[in-house]
């Protein structure tokens, strides 16, 4: 069964006086199962970004639907809008955006209060995954006394708390060292094979290799896909640069 | 290069930065004119023409001098401000090839408009407005003179030193900044993530405490002498209490909130209480400073708003009646001499005397311990000190047309000042019952304006008076003091008139005493009263202004900084209203919470100032609480206006669509 669903998705962004028109996606349709690890790659410009904040719901396609478990959310009124994305998606971006204000039990807990949730509660839910991701003993300490390897982990978690249908995660591995962003994308599929979907926007073969389906984008529009299947990851690796090459040196489309 | 180039920049910054170069401007603008109207009233040549100019013109010219000392201060401030948040725009000069000499040149530029612009503007509003201020000021003091209008050479040239200097200091200041400063730092700014605050509870304990011991000497001194003299002790413990309690009580209380769980994980609460942990440690000294300004604000126009409305009122306290003679060491000869004198006097003026009050006293001073007058000559507190005017039964029944006898042992007594709760009077080693306490010898308010203990004592005979003056003052009595008040119904001028030749026939018999007319003296009350409210009026606009100013750059500043922390509750799924409230709860308290403890530290302020007002003749308290409520009111309105119009762009700077 399809959890996400994008058909003909559209995209135009027009620059404020209406001069100028930018076409940010022409036309993506793809669906993602329950369960999938999927990799959306692109050059820049190619429209990843576009396409990520409009599944985030942060953004509204010019034309087109996204479904999220059979649910239009490109129907969802303004009011709802924020409580869907509390409880169906989780977060995780290049930058990490963690509040220095709060410690990262605080930042982990912020979508739990802001849904409202009691105090014992949050701490049922925190515990386990603490001890998945292994920031059990810095959750008192605050964004700016931890290691960035921590931070994203902590933003993790904060994705995960909530338990929701599906994982964005934006770049999570852009800021990182090559130690942290390999522990990191571990923790991602470990999360994967226990059932967790989640959909990644990256820039980095490597990163892209743990998924078990790449999508690349180009021009706004789904080029190509990869599923891994049985692949060893140096073969993945090996395909992924191919079919890069062949994307940006402009070869004709293939299935 | 075009040698345009660098002007023709400048002017661009100062168009781009005009949210926060404007507030800048208007501010040099308003302080510049403010400064002229000020020092060229206080130099103003028709004013000599005034009873009581002299120190009228030296209480302006005092008002200058703070007003220059705080225009420096605010406008130093504001520039540094302005510099600060603008480091990144210089760091990106730097990246782009200009070096920093080039950038000085910009700033050159930036300083000599600000300096045109606010020179133009604030002295050309100051020489106009100065006449409509001048004609403001004798309608305020009810000075009817002809107007000579000038526009005063030397209050120009003193603008132009005193502002010129600071505007060349804070030109320096920016060099040294940009010079002090790496272009890396410059393009980070103030993106470094800043370490929370530690709780200090020994300084939020001191702070209580200091606070505590302010209110507690307000609410507790008795006597307005004492009012005045701790008063400035009250203050100065106020002060260190607020600053503490805003710097470190703030962040105690903030952190004791967070530690409640079921509390701080409330959608409402969580980001608020942990965004104000943040601010107050950004803002704590800024908003102590609001606080006590708007405190200093509200206090000074309070006070003199009262005391000039309550002129009239005032005047009477200090004069019972239109003219007051007090004569010492009377004979009974005397007292018909002088009353035919009067007499005499107002007759061929064709004046008719009303309300007359008449009484002979003797006046002694003695330390009093409880129900005790002592004859001491150690040092003892004034608060102690009393000062006891003396009558014969005889004089208090002609007085008030009663028929009472006492005998030698009993007394009668009326108290101004000081309760005695006793039931009889020593005098050292004679004890007195008291018959009866009364409260029907008029002359007594006059007393008031004195404030230490007072009484009026009346005795069985003169024989006793005498004992007790001898006792007291370690002399036979020549003779009593005679007090006679009266009004007279005739114009101002007539009244001025009888008063002087009343002091030449007081002269020429020789008579020591004292003869006063409040026709006479109300004009110098006018001068005084007039004066101290003029000033409060300018000091007040002035710190308003730096209190508007200070809140909404603060505001302005953190809106860039929090910007990025509402951007990301709104990704991880806060909704726009959520946003919207909490920003609204924020500014909210940043902004009242100054005010509302200025209108505490004004309610425990109370007491004390009451008697501080009652020292300087004004004993209506109604009105008081009149003037001090109206402050406030149109205090708040204010404040209330900048707080919308403020929170608008602090609401536009954070919200997520750009």
């Amino acid at each position: 069964m399809a959890i996400l669903e994008v058909n003909n998705l559209k995209k135009i962004y027009t620059t404020r006086f209406g001069g100028n028109q930018v076409q940010a996606l022409s036309n993506v349709s793809f669906s993602v199962e329950k369960g999938e690890y999927v990799a959306i790659m692109g050059e820049s410009g190619s429209g990843k970004t576009t396409l990520l904040n409009i599944l985030a719901s942060l953004d509204k396609p010019t034309s087109g639907e996204v479904l999220l478990n059979n649910k239009k959310i490109t129907a969802i009124t303004e009011k709802e809008i924020s409580a869907f994305r509390r409880k169906n998606l989780g977060f995780v971006f290049q930058d990490f955006n963690l509040l220095d204000t709060f410690s990262l039990m605080d930042n982990i807990f912020l979508p739990l209060v802001l849904s409202g949730k009691n105090y014992s509660e949050m701490t049922k839910r925190l515990n386990p995954i603490a001890q998945k991701l292994g920031i059990n003993n810095i959750l008192s300490k605050f964004p700016y006394e931890v290691s960035i390897g921590q931070k994203q982990r902590a933003a993790v978690a904060r994705a995960l708390i909530t338990n929701p249908q599906l994982i964005l995660a934006d770049e999570p591995t852009g800021a990182l060292d090559s130690r942290s962003s390999e522990s990191l994308l571990k923790l991602f599929e470990e999360i994967n094979n226990e059932g967790q979907t989640i959909l990644m926007v990256t820039h980095s073969v490597k990163a892209a290799c743990f998924a078990k389906r790449i999508l690349f984008i180009k021009d706004g529009e789904v080029f190509h896909q990869i599923y891994k299947a049985n692949m060893t990851d140096e073969q993945m690796y090996q395909k992924i640069s191919d079919t890069l090459t062949v994307v940006s040196t402009g070869g004709a489309k293939n299935e | 290069m075009n040698k345009f180039f660098y002007s023709k920049i400048a002017a661009n910054n100062i168009k781009n930065n005009s949210k926060t170069y404007v507030p800048y401007l208007i501010t040099c603008i308003l302080t510049i004119s403010m400064y002229y109207i000020m020092h060229s009233l206080s130099i103003n040549s028709g004013l000599d023409k005034i009873s009581g100019g002299g120190a009228l013109k030296s209480i302006l010219f005092f008002g200058t001098i703070v007003l220059a000392f705080f225009s420096a201060i605010f406008l130093f401030y504001t520039h540094s401000f302005l510099i600060k948040k603008r480091k990144k725009e210089f760091g990106l000069y730097n990246i782009l090839g200009m070096e920093k000499k080039h950038i000085f040149k910009i700033m050159f530029f930036e300083t000599i408009y600000t300096v045109i612009i606010s020179f133009t503007l604030g002295l050309g509003f100051g020489v106009i407005f100065s006449k409509l201020f001048y004609l403001i000021l004798l309608k305020m003091l009810n000075f009817h003179i002809p107007i000579n209008f000038e526009i005063s050479m030397t209050a120009l040239y003193y603008s132009l030193i005193i502002f010129g200097v600071i505007f060349i200091l804070s030109y320096l200041n920016t060099l040294t900044q940009i010079h002090l400063s790496k272009p890396i730092e410059l393009i980070k700014g103030n993106q470094t993530g800043e370490k929370e605050p530690k709780t200090k509870w020994i300084m939020t304990i001191i702070g209580i405490i200091t606070l505590g011991a302010g209110y507690y000497i307000s609410l507790t001194t008795q006597s307005p002498l004492e009012a005045i003299a701790l008063f400035f002790v009250a203050v100065i413990l106020v002060i260190i209490g607020t600053y503490l309690l805003f710097i470190t009580g703030s962040i105690t209380i903030l952190k004791m909130l967070r530690k409640n769980k079921n509390y701080y994980y409330k959608t409402k609460n969580f980001t608020a209480v942990s965004g104000m942990i943040y601010r107050m440690k950004q803002n704590a000294v800024g908003l102590a400073n609001i606080c006590i300004l708007s405190t200093a604000v509200l206090v000074m126009l309070s006070t003199t708003v009262s005391l000039f409305i309550g002129m009239e009122d005032l005047v009477r306290t200090r004069y019972p009646r239109d003219f007051v003679v007090s004569m010492q060491n009377f004979t009974d000869d005397d007292v018909i001499v002088i009353n035919e004198i009067i007499q005499d006097l107002t007759n061929r003026n064709d004046m008719k005397i009303k309300n007359e009050i008449k009484h002979q006293f003797v006046y002694i001073s003695a330390p009093r311990e409880d129900n005790k007058f002592l004859k001491t000559s150690e040092r003892i507190g004034y608060q102690n000190i009393s000062n006891i005017r003396l009558i014969t039964v005889s004089e208090y029944n002609k007085m008030t047309g009663k028929n009472i006898s006492l005998n030698k042992d009993e007394v009668l007594l009326q108290t101004i000042y000081g309760e005695i709760k006793e039931n009889t009077i020593i005098f050292e080693d004679k004890t007195f019952k008291i018959k009866e306490r009364i409260d029907d010898i008029e002359a007594a308010s006059s007393q008031s304006a004195l404030m230490i203990n007072s009484y009026y004592i009346v005795f069985s005979d003169k024989e006793i008076i005498e004992e007790i003056y001898l006792f007291f003052a370690n002399e036979e009595l020549e003779g009593f003091s005679y007090y006679y008040g009266f009004d007279i119904d005739s114009k101002s001028e007539n009244q001025i008139q009888l008063y002087n030749e009343l002091v030449a026939a007081k002269n020429q018999k020789g008579f020591s005493g004292l003869i006063e007319s409040s026709e006479e003296a109300r004009e110098s009350f006018y001068s005084l009263y007039g004066g101290l409210f003029f000033i409060a009026i300018f000091l007040g606009t002035l710190f308003l202004i730096a209190t508007v100013l200070i809140i909404y750059y603060k505001q302005i500043s953190e809106g860039f900084d929090d910007k990025q922390r509402f951007e990301i509750m709104q990704k991880v799924g806060m909704s726009h209203e959520e946003v919207k409230s909490t920003i609204r709860n924020q500014v909210l308290t940043v902004f009242f919470l100054p005010l509302i403890m200025s209108g505490v530290h004004i309610a425990f302020a109370f007491p004390i100032i009451t008697k501080m007002l009652a020292v300087l003749n004004l004993t209506n308290t109604t009105l008081f609480i009149k003037g001090l409520i109206g402050t406030l009111i149109i205090f708040a309105l204010f404040y209330t206006i900048v707080y919308s119009l403020t929170a608008k762009t602090y609401y536009k700077i954070v919200s997520y669509k750009n």
